[in-house]
């Protein structure tokens, strides 16, 4: 029997995605005092969790800050790391509440990355758009989804987290996660329009 | 009326709710939820084109480049190992942020206990001599007199131990019939006899009616 959507068989796919922390092992050799542990975990996330922070705060500079601050915070509280969640997603939390902290100290320094206006009447006729136009467009729609729907399409396309990662960080369960994702995407359609669909 | 997913937890999905996780993570949903799916797939080719067009999003969302410019991984790493310096993880029982807080907690309660855990000294002075129902007349001089010392109109009058177990008497047969019942003593026109400070309330009135009843039980 063939999958007409994943177009494979069903009989491979596991029922359930379980997660085994890829992390756990460093996080052990870490706990046990092995100080050179958490410098392959830095190594491993430091990438993620720039990313991330990136997409709240918007200056460069900045952002590679707040994902270093993040990182002394994790080094210094890793005791109360308690192995319920993944490494990752523990990482990922404190990077979320670093730059909600630094946002919140910094409310009026931040940029506007994009133009006024960008998705009104003005813009230019679909078959005009360039692919960079049509990313622009894109990330400004997905800046108008409310807080919770971006926090959970972002969490699993850009940063690749499972639904139970993304129910962690969104502080949901993962059925909520599942449908927050459902609502983001059904938003982000009705924003970009048939007319902008490729 | 469509519950609001963001206000609370979800407890099923729906079958639109199913398709989107579904199309991003077939390997996440239950078996039951993806024979859901599949079935709605290959009957119904409405749902087939929902999800192409759901894919097709997904895809062009996660081709967006990363935004802002990349840092220097390594001068990043080498700046947070630098910050935390040569520090090794400790557990949290030898860490000293709690160890104030645990010391105030400890001595708070040993001053309570000390305060409120016992009686306080007067009290517990006073409290052999109430049970053992004596009266609280300090000796005179601490040894063994042929009198006794009454406070009388104002001045301390050493008198007779039988006169002054005379004039007690009455007052102590009485306490000692309603032991239990010393709140009627003002009521019976007596004063209480647990303690002879008693005496020093007397007034001339009070007194005159004393000598009046001590010579006539003398006469008598």
């Amino acid at each position: 029997m063939v999958s007409l959507a994943a177009g494979l068989p069903l009989l491979e796919r596991p029922s359930r995605v379980t997660i085994a922390d890829p992390d756990h092992e460093l996080a052990e050799r870490f706990r046990a005092g092995e100080r050179a542990a958490f410098d392959l975990i830095v190594r491993r996330h430091q990438k993620g969790m720039w990313r991330l922070v990136r997409r709240y705060v918007k200056r460069d500079a900045d952002a590679a800050d707040v994902t270093q601050l993040a990182f002394v915070r994790a080094f210094r509280g890793f005791s109360t790391f308690r192995g319920t969640a993944t490494v990752r997603s523990w990482l990922y939390r404190i990077a979320i509440n670093c730059a909600l902290s630094w946002l919140r100290d910094h409310r009026r320094e931040q940029p506007t990355e994009l133009a006024e206006g960008a998705l009104t009447d003005e813009n230019p006729a679909p078959a005009q758009i360039s692919a960079s136009d049509d990313r622009a467009w894109l990330r400004k729609a997905i800046e108008q989804l409310p807080p919770k729907q971006k926090l959970v399409l972002e969490l699993r396309v850009f940063d690749d987290l499972s639904f139970k990662e993304v129910a962690e960080l969104a502080e949901c369960s993962e059925n909520t996660a599942k449908v927050n994702f459902h609502y983001a995407v059904k938003r982000l359609r009705d924003i970009l329009g048939a007319d902008h669909a490729p | 009326m469509r519950r609001d997913p963001t206000a609370h937890d979800v407890a099923e999905l729906d079958s639109a709710e199913l398709d989107s996780a579904y199309v991003d993570g077939v390997a996440e949903l239950s078996p039951d939820e993806r024979h859901g799916v599949e079935a709605r797939l290959a009957s119904d080719p409405a749902v087939r084109a929902e999800h192409a067009a759901v894919r097709s999003l997904l895809e062009r969302v996660r081709a967006l480049p990363p935004e802002g410019a990349e840092p220097d991984w390594m001068a990043m790493a080498r700046a947070i190992r630098d910050t935390v310096g040569s520090d090794r993880p400790r557990p949290w029982w030898r860490r000293w942020t709690w160890r104030a807080p645990l010391a105030t907690v400890v001595t708070a309660a040993v001053v309570l206990l000390l305060v409120w855990g016992r009686p306080a000294p007067m009290i517990r002075r006073a409290l052999p001599t109430l049970e053992r129902g004596e009266h609280a007349v300090p000796p005179a001089d601490g040894t063994d007199d042929d009198s006794v010392a009454l406070w009388l109109d104002g001045a301390e009058v050493d008198v007779d131990p039988a006169v002054a177990e005379a004039l007690v008497a009455p007052f102590s047969e009485d306490a000692e019939a309603s032991d239990n019942h010393n709140d009627n003593d003002n009521d019976l026109g007596l004063l209480p006899t647990t303690d002879l400070a008693w005496v020093d309330n007397l007034d001339g009135e009070a007194l005159d009616r004393a000598e009046h009843w001590l010579a006539g039980k003398k006469k008598g």
